[in-house]
């Protein structure tokens, strides 16, 4: 069996079934998507309210109701009393769920008072509007429908460069899902990222990296490793991605989520910017792995590592207010915060083809690079055990340069 | 199989301004212990590494199995680091099957083979267990056994017995000894000189980068022999005849000969005398720590001397 695919199918299985990646990858989408679920079930609409409910009293001292239009669904919910007295007295023998009262400068001011005992559903107010608007349209004799004059418009903006079309109604998604999106790739990448290097400074801590590249290459050992945990990155992406789907899949039942839609391009982009930026992170973390042998020190560097894949987040209001401006498209070029930026930039603004294809040739090249220098690195940095770093030789090293490398002397031990 | 295991040809290497390793030239050979002796910083792990392609020397060659290490070849090694240890989080069983995979073993083979070694080592109820639950000296006879599950043709093992005790040493030696007699090339980088002397077919001594000594483990210390004698017991030594010095030596004492006698006329003088009696009676052949001593000499660090003699002290008394 070839050994690159061995070291593919250990580091995926072995990072893949640790409890703090079951946790985050599966546990956090699963926890969003139960938290729909949970939405669905319990905030769902119920359409029959108004129909099941108890008849609505109107006392109409405006003298709109003249006009005789009646609550098309339901004629009889609304029930007109003479006088604030009949009405409240049939409220109290239970008769009504509440009644309502229109003023007399209703016309000029649309002053309508409601009475109840427990309030009344919320359900019942788009019938409650419909029924005036339905006698205003009546009064002025329009033929303009009802719908019309409580909406006037439906808004879709179309961005003519990338086809994509927003509606009114998905106005969440147009902050949301670029968020989301923003989120959950920086996850994914800081995640598989972490476990490359923390593998990697585990298997020099002890030792077990010198039975391994006496069993194969360091280069078939770094790229099994890039490999298997860019895998575990991009089960993650992938969990989410079906949450997504089920998510969009029930938004026409989920009021906040309706309209929501993950656009096929982002997703696309998404992925790609995954697999670029996770290169990138995951060669420096290497070249760190393969010189720090102390995991708190390991976990410092990385953090200051992946950083910058973190610093578009802080600028996102320069992103909705002006996505194709100077900071906005110098983030989304610079290969270290270019994942996040440019992927929070398209979901909010078509971005110009020419500064996607430079985003993606800058991050190419310059993963390709530190994948080369983090593997000049990690072959010098497996002879130096309990060595400290020192960025001047690391630099030498990637230039090439003779570097006195002398292993740390080893603890004495002589025991019978 | 091959005439020699290994085949180094006046390797160098130095680490800036530093010599670790200077012109050294030595084999191993297919059926054989060979020991590598040094003080610390020798150059011991640096030769080592140099074989097993970690390193490159900067100058000669390294023939390993008949020729350049290849990638091929790895498979037919088995290496034992120095300072070790295992993958913690994992069990026992699916460490070495994963270890033993990489040596091209298949994956049933590697289950079969571990479980047979773990047996072989009184583990086997410790296969399902977390490697991080084991002993230490659970966990090196573990690394032990990773070394040998793909029956390598050659082994190199560094301090393959520190940290176990008695009852371990001797299951690992026997093992070895076993290995060896089945044809594997196994060099060991050692401290422990009475294992070199026990078990060691051949040995170098590494000082300073360079030989101090190569060659058979009995050549080596009779070359060193002095002609003397170690006797214990009662008499006056200095009226034996041909005994020109008398010095207390260890708990005995050390009868340097002339030239016209030996040891056996010694022994007869002493045993046809009612003058003397003895209860010991040994060639002065040294000890490979009395020649490691004289050979690397003052350079040795003060502890290492001490704790050398110290083990000494444990092994002879």
């Amino acid at each position: 069996m070839n050994k690159l695919w061995l070291v593919i199918r250990r580091e995926f299985i072995i990072n893949v079934t640790k409890p703090g990646f079951l946790l985050s990858a599966l546990g956090v989408p699963v926890l969003f998507a139960a938290i729909i679920l949970f939405a669905v079930l319990i905030f769902s609409p119920d359409d029959g309210a108004a129909l099941d409910s108890l008849p609505i009293g109107v006392v109409d001292r405006s003298g709109m109701l003249d006009a005789g239009a009646t609550y098309a669904e339901r004629p009889d919910l609304f029930v007109e009393y003479e006088s604030e007295q009949t009405a409240r007295a049939a409220l109290d023998d239970g008769a009504l769920e509440g009644y309502m009262v229109l003023a007399e400068d209703y016309r000029a001011t649309g002053t309508v008072r409601l009475f109840s005992y427990e309030g009344i559903s919320d359900d019942l107010l788009p019938a409650i509007d419909e029924l005036l608007v339905a006698n205003l349209q009546a009064e002025i004799n329009s033929a303009v429908p009802p719908a019309r004059l409580v909406e006037p418009a439906v808004l879709t903006v179309r961005f003519e460069d990338t086809g994509r079309e927003i509606s009114e109604d998905n106005i969440a998604s147009l902050f949301i899902v670029p968020l989301l999106f923003y989120i959950v790739m920086l996850l994914a990448i800081q995640v598989a990222g972490a476990y490359l290097m923390s593998g990697l400074v585990e298997e020099r801590a002890n030792r077990v990296i010198e039975v391994l590249i006496t069993s194969m290459t360091p280069m078939q050992l770094l790229l099994g490793k890039v490999i298997g945990l860019g895998l575990l990155g991009l089960v993650q992406l992938g969990v989410w991605a079906v949450i997504a789907a089920i998510a969009v899949s029930l938004s026409d039942r989920i009021a906040f989520l309706s309209g929501v839609i993950i656009p096929v391009d982002l997703l696309v982009f998404a992925f790609v910017y995954f697999i670029l930026g996770y290169l990138l992170l995951g060669s420096v973390l290497i070249a760190v792995g393969a010189v720090v042998d102390n995991e708190q020190e390991s976990r410092q560097l990385a953090g200051l590592v992946s950083l910058p894949l973190s610093i578009p987040i802080y600028f996102s209001f320069v992103f909705i207010s002006d996505p194709n401006g100077p900071v906005a498209t110098a983030l989304s070029l610079f290969p270290f915060t270019a994942p996040a930026a440019m992927i929070i930039r398209m979901g909010f603004a078509p971005v110009p083809e020419w500064q996607i294809a430079v985003s993606i040739a800058l991050l190419v090249l310059s993963g390709l690079f530190f994948a080369w220098a983090g593997a000049r690195i990690f072959r010098w940095g497996l002879l130096l055990y309990g060595k400290s770093f020192n960025l001047r030789e690391v630099i030498s090293v990637v230039r090439g340069q003779p570097v006195t490398a002398t292993p740390a002397p080893k603890s004495q031990e002589v025991t019978a | 199989m091959n005439e020699t295991a290994i085949k180094v040809n006046g390797i160098s290497k130095n680490y800036g301004t530093f010599r670790a390793v200077d012109n050294l030239t030595f084999d191993v050979r297919p059926g054989e212990i060979f020991a590598m002796l040094g003080p610390n910083g020798a150059g011991k792990s640096t030769t080592i590494r140099m074989i097993l392609d970690i390193m490159k020397p900067d100058t000669g060659t390294i023939d390993v199995l008949g020729g350049p290490l290849t990638e091929a070849a790895k498979d037919r090694i088995g290496y034992l680091p120095e300072e070790r240890g295992l993958y913690r989080n994992v069990k026992v069983i699916e460490m070495m099957t994963y270890l033993g995979t990489l040596k091209s073993l298949s994956s049933q083979q590697a289950k079969a083979r571990a479980m047979e070694l773990l047996e072989q080592l009184n583990l086997a109820d410790r296969a399902r267990k977390k490697v991080s639950e084991l002993s230490k000296g659970m966990q090196q006879k573990v690394q032990f056994a990773v070394t040998v599950m793909h029956e390598p043709e050659l082994m190199i093992i560094d301090e393959p017995f520190s940290g176990l005790d008695p009852v371990n040493t001797r299951v690992i030696e026997n093992l070895l000894k076993d290995l060896r007699s089945r044809g594997t090339a196994i060099v060991m980088s050692t401290h422990q000189m009475y294992q070199v002397e026990e078990m060691a077919d051949r040995l170098l001594m590494i000082n300073k980068g360079q030989q101090a000594l190569y060659g058979p483990v009995d050549e080596v210390r009779q070359r060193y022999a002095r002609h003397a004698v170690i006797v214990e017991g009662e008499g006056d030594w200095a009226r034996l005849p041909g005994v020109v010095r008398v010095e207390p030596y260890r708990q005995g004492t050390m009868l340097s000969l002339s030239d016209s006698v030996d040891a056996n006329d010694v022994l007869g003088a002493i045993a046809s005398s009612p003058a003397f009696h003895i209860s010991r009676f040994e060639l002065a052949v040294p000890s490979l720590n009395d020649i490691f001593i004289q050979v690397v000499g003052d350079q040795v660090p003060e502890d290492f001397i001490r704790s050398t003699q110290e083990q000494e002290a444990v092994v002879y008394e």
